[in-house]
């Protein structure tokens, strides 16, 4: 998965309503970004990374990129 | 104290947890224990831990029904009827509604209730039970009875176990196999330090907050438990027992 790709589809996922999400976008500012968000985003990360992420890890994350990095650069395809 | 001295108990999830309470406090009643669990260390570590002698453990998949079943025959050859089963192994899954596919349910679906179900089947087999009588015990959880956010799969698996168990103790009761239900509030075992890992502070906080007496301890269930196996229970078939420190009050 590409990390645009990855951006899509996780807000499509957690039902986020704006469309336009960056990896910049910080999840603060999502409309929509509560506590079943963050466990939407285990569920995803678990599903497609067989990552099992906790609540206190995500608890440090700010933006996209930053959740990259916690699953790791190294899982995502090239652009 | 409930005596279950001579009685031969069949647990699930006896590597830790209830579980394994349930099978350290029926131990030292006097019960001679077949444990099953899936980590082979801290399984041992219930078994070393059991008052008595007579036990037994091993450490399988409880889904190999063909194993299970081998198990089963091969101890009652060796030391006689089973008494009683305790179904104490579960999956929790904190999983939102739309994340919840049905292989999720499936999965949980089948460690939960089929397992449980399957088991007691065996373990309900002419020349496996006793004929004076047995007592099944499921472990279930208050989420049978009411809903969390991310639960759905939790709660129905639960609920489904609960409602079977009235079914299943209709058909038993003419072999005189007792068949409860124990539903727990939220158990300071594995099972919910991972649960608590995997939710935010503030859902955790809002579920401890949701029990007046605070979170229970193994041994408060398993106390329950060993009651609804002995014989002061003979009465007592078909029913659930919630024991969740006030949560569902």
């Amino acid at each position: 998965m590409k990390k645009n790709e990855f951006v899509s589809q996780l807000s499509e996922f957690c039902e986020f309503e704006n469309e336009n999400f960056t990896l910049e976008t910080l999840f603060k500012s999502i409309n929509g970004y509560d506590s079943l968000a963050v466990m939407s985003i285990i569920a995803f990360v678990d599903e497609n990374f067989k990552m099992s992420l906790t609540a206190s890890q995500l608890n440090k994350i700010t933006d996209f990129n930053s959740l990259v990095e916690l699953i790791g650069k190294d899982k995502f395809e090239d652009e | 104290m409930n005596n279950l001295q001579g009685k031969r108990i069949l647990v699930t999830g006896a590597s830790s947890g209830i579980g394994r309470a349930v099978a350290q406090q029926a131990a030292s009643y006097g019960a001679s224990l077949i444990l099953l669990g899936r980590n082979k260390e801290r399984l041992k570590a219930t078994y070393d831990s059991l008052q008595g002698s007579g036990h037994e453990f091993y450490t399988i998949d409880i889904t190999d029904y063909t194993r299970v079943d081998e198990i089963i025959r091969s101890s009652v050859a060796t030391f006689g009827f089973i008494d009683g089963f305790v179904h104490s192994a579960g999956i929790e899954k904190t999983i939102p509604f739309n994340a919840s596919t049905p292989n999720l349910f499936k999965e949980v679906f089948e460690v939960n209730v089929f397992a449980g179900f399957e088991i007691a089947r065996l373990l309900s087999k002419k020349n496996i039970v006793n004929p004076s009588g047995a007592s099944h015990v499921f472990i279930s959880s208050v989420s049978a009875v009411s809903g969390e956010p991310g639960k759905i799969i939790y709660c129905s698996s639960k609920s489904a176990l609960t409602t079977g168990i009235k079914a299943l103790a209709l058909e038993l009761a003419i072999k005189k196999i007792r068949c409860n239900c124990v539903l727990p509030g939220c158990v300071d075992t594995d099972m919910v330090k991972k649960l608590f890992a995997s939710i935010p502070i503030e859902a955790k906080q809002s579920i401890i907050n949701k029990h007046p007496l605070g979170i229970g301890q193994p041994e408060d269930v398993a106390f329950l438990v060993c009651f609804l196996i002995s014989d002061k229970a003979k009465w007592i078939t078909g029913s659930e027992y919630i024991i969740d420190g006030g949560y569902s009050s």
